[in-house]
């Protein structure tokens, strides 16, 4: 992406009353790797925080980028870092222990990134303690997962949203270990009382997944807050829908920097609700709760084109969970049933 | 359910609807596509709508037709007057031989037109009100519609609801798609297309309906030897549709062609849509109160409520 190109994003952005309804503001870099464009990046949030400030709307902001980590003791990262801290959150993904982690996150040479990450995990940690992670898994990674939360706990990361992959990526049985991988993450937690840490946050067992759909879960918890733009300045609801995530179908894309965007394609994905995108297998669902969709995902899955078409790729994954996450809390309350 | 066939007999067939046929050669649809259509649909208990192009049809073609009961649509330039007579919906592809031509109760007319084309000759429907029992028009540009454009439409819509409002205290009861469908309605009926109807083309090729077609001969949903194969079908129901499951604007046509152009999506109509149905609803309403100032009309149906938006789409924090 231009400087000029993100200036016409920004002016756009802040001359378009619909977009800054609201009072924050979140840019949010994604890559590639971010960082490897530190300064095209201070140069577009000093631009923004100069225009921000000149349009008298009140506006706050907030940085959210998420990076491999490999640059981040650089000196400009830093001094970024300096400058905006009180506005960052900067998450690096980091999947684990040294094995898992060299499993996805290899240069070019194919030598993986543990090694030349982990002294600036400490660094990052130390710069923002209250971040989290999030663990993305793909069915190589399964046998993997107890090991790294593990890891992950004993580097002092508290928040860790482990994320098996939307994609159908899937083989029967992986439910089985990612079940049996959940349960000896939940044994670890009580057996070494680390529960009563209210700091620590593991998505995999939030109380609210695993029940059936209440009315408050009908609305479509994506895509309707987000303005996302490609480096030619084109604008989608999420990269999701940009072309190089994509693997068969059209970009969508509902405008761009010249034009505007396109509000009556917005419509599909303000007005998404789960009565018109579920299947009755799935409105009906006794677990439904917590299974997680993506628009976007559901759209390059789908037979004909259409984000409504759920995607139900992860469906025996997230029935794991809710059995890993039952487990969870009634060890917890056997444990705990003499105190009470 | 799929309770109607529509078989567009040629490539040429006159489009009735929203969007426009860009064929301009001939390709009639095979003698066996045919007698195979017919077949389909009397296996699958459908009312056939045969659409034609402008030329004379061979005779066994007629013939063929003749065999089962059916509903013909033709061009108002259609010149076999045989077959003209026995049509029972008459197509204007614009308004050039609107003005010259010899109205006749019996039959349903179309008018297609754009919006400035209506804007500037609306005047003339309110004679052919007097003469026709049904009329529908049909906007061709929807989706270009401006909110200058929906203050001129509301304009019209007024026109026109007066002139109707005077015709039936003198007796007449002329159907106005625009005006009078809402009145006469408890519950939506839209188009139906990939619903309740479905659309066989000249190549043996089933589409959700002519538009689709027209617009991509690729994206069929099934032909005479497999059968019908309408992929995520329930989005062309009402139950999956968003926003059109909280409206009352009943007459709307729910144009799924127009939806998936304008917010490529089948179950989410455009805002332009919206607005422009609701003008309607909102013009059906003024016209219902009027009318029953006279005397009672249309005692079984309630009264249509008043509403504080034109857009069902700004109203969706209310539904959940």
């Amino acid at each position: 992406m231009t400087i000029s190109v993100a200036q016409s994003v920004i002016n756009y952005i802040l001359s378009t009353s619909f977009l800054v309804k609201g009072t924050t503001i979140i840019y949010d870099f994604i890559g590639g790797e971010p960082l490897l464009k530190i300064n095209l990046i201070s140069e577009i949030m000093d631009y923004a925080v100069n225009e921000m400030k000149k349009s008298n709307l009140g506006l706050k902001f907030k940085i959210r980028i998420t990076t491999n980590g490999i640059l981040y003791n650089n000196s400009k990262v830093q001094s970024f870092i300096q400058k905006y801290h009180d506005h960052l959150i900067i998450s690096i993904s980091i999947d684990g222990t040294k094995k898992k982690n060299d499993l996805n996150r290899v240069f070019k040479n194919g030598k993986g990134s543990y090694d030349s990450i982990i002294s600036n995990v400490y660094l990052w940690h130390s710069q923002f303690p209250f971040i989290g992670t999030r663990m993305t898994i793909s069915h190589d990674d399964i046998p993997f997962v107890y090991e790294s939360v593990k890891h992950l706990i004993s580097l002092g990361i508290k928040k860790i949203d482990v994320n098996p992959v939307l994609e159908n990526v899937w083989q029967e049985g992986d439910e089985v270990i990612y079940e049996e991988q959940l349960m000896n993450i939940a044994d670890y937690i009580i057996d070494n009382d680390l529960y009563f840490d209210k700091e620590l946050d593991l998505t995999c067992f939030d109380e609210y997944i695993g029940k059936p759909l209440g009315k408050k879960d009908m609305i479509n918890p994506c895509g309707s807050m987000f303005l996302s733009v490609d480096s030619l300045g084109r604008f989608y609801t999420c990269m999701r829908f940009a072309k190089y995530s994509l693997r068969s179908k059209k970009p969508r894309i509902i405008g761009d920097i010249h034009n505007g965007i396109d509000k009556n394609k917005l419509r599909p994905l303000y007005a998404l609700d789960l009565q018109s995108l579920y299947t009755s297998e799935c409105f009906f669902c006794e677990v439904a709760t917590g299974c997680k969709w993506c628009p976007a995902e559901n759209y390059d899955s789908s037979s004909t084109g259409t984000i409504y078409e759920r995607s139900v790729a992860t469906c025996n994954m997230h029935k794991a969970r809710v059995r890993a996450k039952n487990y969870y809390w009634n060890k917890i309350y056997q444990k705990n049933k003499w105190i009470e | 359910m799929v309770q109607y066939l529509v078989i567009l007999l040629d490539d040429t067939s006159v489009s009735y609807c929203h969007c426009n046929n860009p064929y301009k050669e001939h390709r009639l649809i095979s003698l066996d596509d045919l007698r195979n259509g017919i077949l389909y649909a009397m296996k699958e208990n459908l009312m056939i709508q045969f659409v034609y192009p402008d030329y004379d049809l061979p005779e066994e073609y007629k013939e063929k037709i003749e065999s089962i009961d059916h509903h013909n649509i033709v061009s108002s330039l259609y010149f076999d007057k045989l077959m003209f007579e026995e049509s029972d919906v008459v197509v204007f592809q614009d308004w050039s031989s609107v003005s010259n031509y010899d109205f006749e109760p019996g039959k349903a007319y179309v008018i297609k037109t754009t919006k400035t084309d209506l804007f500037d000759r609306y005047c003339s429907l309110k004679e052919i009100l007097g003469k026709v029992d049904r009329l529908n028009v049909v906007i061709t540009d929807v989706e270009k519609f401006t909110d200058g454009d929906f203050e001129s439409y509301k304009k019209v819509l007024s026109e026109l609801s007066a002139e109707i409002e005077k015709l039936y205290v003198a007796g007449k009861s002329p159907q106005l798609n625009l005006l009078t469908d809402r009145m006469m309605l408890s519950e939506m009926n839209n188009c139906g297309a990939g619903e309740t109807n479905i659309t066989l083309a000249p190549n043996g090729k089933f589409y959700v309906c002519p538009a689709f077609y027209y617009e991509n001969e690729a994206d069929s949903v099934g032909d005479l030897d497999k059968g019908l194969d309408i992929k995520n079908k329930q989005l062309y129901r009402l139950d999956h549709a968003p926003i059109c499951r909280h409206c009352d604007a009943w007459q709307c046509k729910r144009c799924i062609w127009l939806n998936r152009k304008t917010t490529l999506e089948v179950n989410t109509p455009s805002h332009e849509q919206c607005v422009i149905a609701h003008l309607e609803r909102n013009a059906s309403r003024e016209l219902l109160n009027s009318i029953r100032k006279h005397g009672t009309f249309l005692p079984e149906q309630d009264e249509i409520e008043k509403i504080d938006y034109l857009d069902p789409f700004d109203k969706r924090a209310d539904w959940q």
